[in-house]
């Protein structure tokens, strides 16, 4: 759209010089009369200002499906969390009721806000710690964009800027149709797969209606404190006990709860099951626990390394050596006087 | 789907199993008061390795038992088979109030 001019409201329409009218809008730009003032001023009139045929508004970038939809946005916020959460859990949910899903995030709330301490990263996590439902088929879709396109490798297009020069753009965003190219290249056709796929493994648990627990961090800590709370097994995950929780064995919380079943997780573009969360829970001490255990690790085996090393020049050392003096020995039967400046 | 005359459903699957969908859409199709109402319903997961078929076990009020092979049928023809049932209860029930 060209951009608006005000000026005069014109009195007489039909005294302006039809000739030098080019278009309607040019018109209403134009004074009544030629006097010798309006003659003078130049105005960008919209027959003047025409924007390239190939330009594209920075704003809004050329998309394979209309930007505009709610679904279009719905799968952008689901790409951009896949992209920035290590730890989602995928559960089924079964016709949880308004008030049953209010019960369900208010005690996993409760719970990991008792494995949290104020003003550490802990906290942060369980704050931002998330139960939402979500839309399994853009979700499958999303899951789809964030493994098989990659920004990175998509060519620049030429197109013009706003002064008419020709400039080299980058369209790679999740809607691009680059995007929707390189996604149908991989899952479409005879092709199967590779095994190595995350998406591969997880699409078979896009099924019915889901809801999904996002973690910022992957923190066994919280992890097994969401786990106790949403799908108890007594002796690694017991469920909150009667006396200390008591909104927990509430009537409503207890049938959300019935009603939720935790299908698998994707934790670190990894995709686990029941038995693999579970055990990703029961890290003690979390990631740092991990690390340490590795140091330790690579340092005793790198001192048994080096004793190896050292072994073997050892030994070969000592072999040699022991060697030498027999054969010594053996000359040194004839030749007492050189035996005595050799050892020496 | 009619579930009034149902009072036992024992379902066992494994997730990452593409042929566990119609088990698990079945348990998507029991209403949110089911379990108050006094059905009863079993879920058993199965570990991803595991390569058992999917099953859905149900008990109905009149004492019919139906085992269905998940693998095979799909949720529509899974909601046939026990409306079937379900409309026949449902016949004698309202023939029984009237």
């Amino acid at each position: 759209m060209p951009p608006r001019l005000r000026c005069a409201v014109p009195r007489g329409l039909g005294s302006v010089n039809p000739s030098r009218i080019s278009t309607r809008s040019a018109v209403l730009l134009l004074p009544s009369a030629p006097t010798p003032v309006a003659a003078a001023r130049q105005y960008a009139t919209a027959a003047a200002f025409k924007l390239p045929a190939d330009y594209v508004p920075p704003t809004k970038p050329p998309t394979a499906r209309p930007s505009d939809t709610r679904k279009s946005q719905l799968l952008r916020t689901y790409t951009s969390l896949l992209r920035s959460t290590p730890l989602i859990l995928i559960f089924q949910h079964n016709n949880l009721t308004a008030v049953e899903w209010a019960a369900v995030r208010r005690e996993l709330r409760i719970a990991l806000g008792k494995v949290s301490t104020e003003g550490t990263d802990s906290a942060e996590v369980t704050s931002k710690a998330q139960l939402q439902v979500i839309r399994t088929r853009i979700f499958d879709v999303a899951l789809k964009i964030v493994e098989f396109h990659d920004p990175s490798k998509v060519a620049p297009t030429t197109v013009s800027s706003l002064s008419g020069e020709k400039v080299q753009v980058v369209y790679n965003h999740d809607l691009s149709k680059a995007a929707y190219k390189s996604v149908k290249a991989a899952t479409t056709g005879d092709v199967p797969l590779p095994e190595s796929s995350a998406y591969g493994e997880i699409s078979p648990l896009l099924v019915g209606p889901l809801a999904i627990l996002t973690l910022p961090a992957v923190s066994p800590a919280h992890l097994a404190a969401a786990l106790s709370v949403l799908s108890p097994s007594p002796p690694a995950f017991p469920a909150p006990s009667k006396k200390k929780n008591p909104g927990y064995y509430d009537p409503i919380a207890q049938a959300g709860f019935q009603k939720l079943m935790l299908v698998g997780g994707r934790i670190e573009d990894k995709v686990f099951d029941l038995d693999g969360v579970k055990w990703v829970g029961g890290i003690e001490g979390g990631l740092d626990a991990l690390r340490a255990q590795l140091v330790h690790m690579l340092q005793t085996a790198g001192l048994g390394l080096t004793s190896v090393l050292e072994g073997a020049s050892k030994s070969l050392w000592l072999t040699l050596e022991s060697r030498r003096s027999v054969l010594d020995e053996e000359q040194n039967g004839g030749k007492e006087g050189e035996k005595k400046e050799e050892s020496s | 789907m009619i579930t009034r005359f149902i009072t036992d459903v024992t379902t066992r699957f494994n997730p990452f199993s593409a042929r566990a969908k119609s088990a698990r859409l079945f348990l998507s199709f029991l209403p949110p008061t089911a379990r108050s109402s006094g059905m009863n319903i079993t879920t058993q997961l199965l570990p991803r390795t595991s390569t058992q078929p999917s099953s859905l076990h149900i008990k109905f009020k009149d004492g019919k038992e139906m085992k269905l092979d998940c693998e095979a049928m799909g949720i529509k023809s899974i909601v046939e088979e026990v409306d079937r049932h379900s409309r026949m209860l449902q016949k004698e029930a309202d023939l029984a109030a009237a």
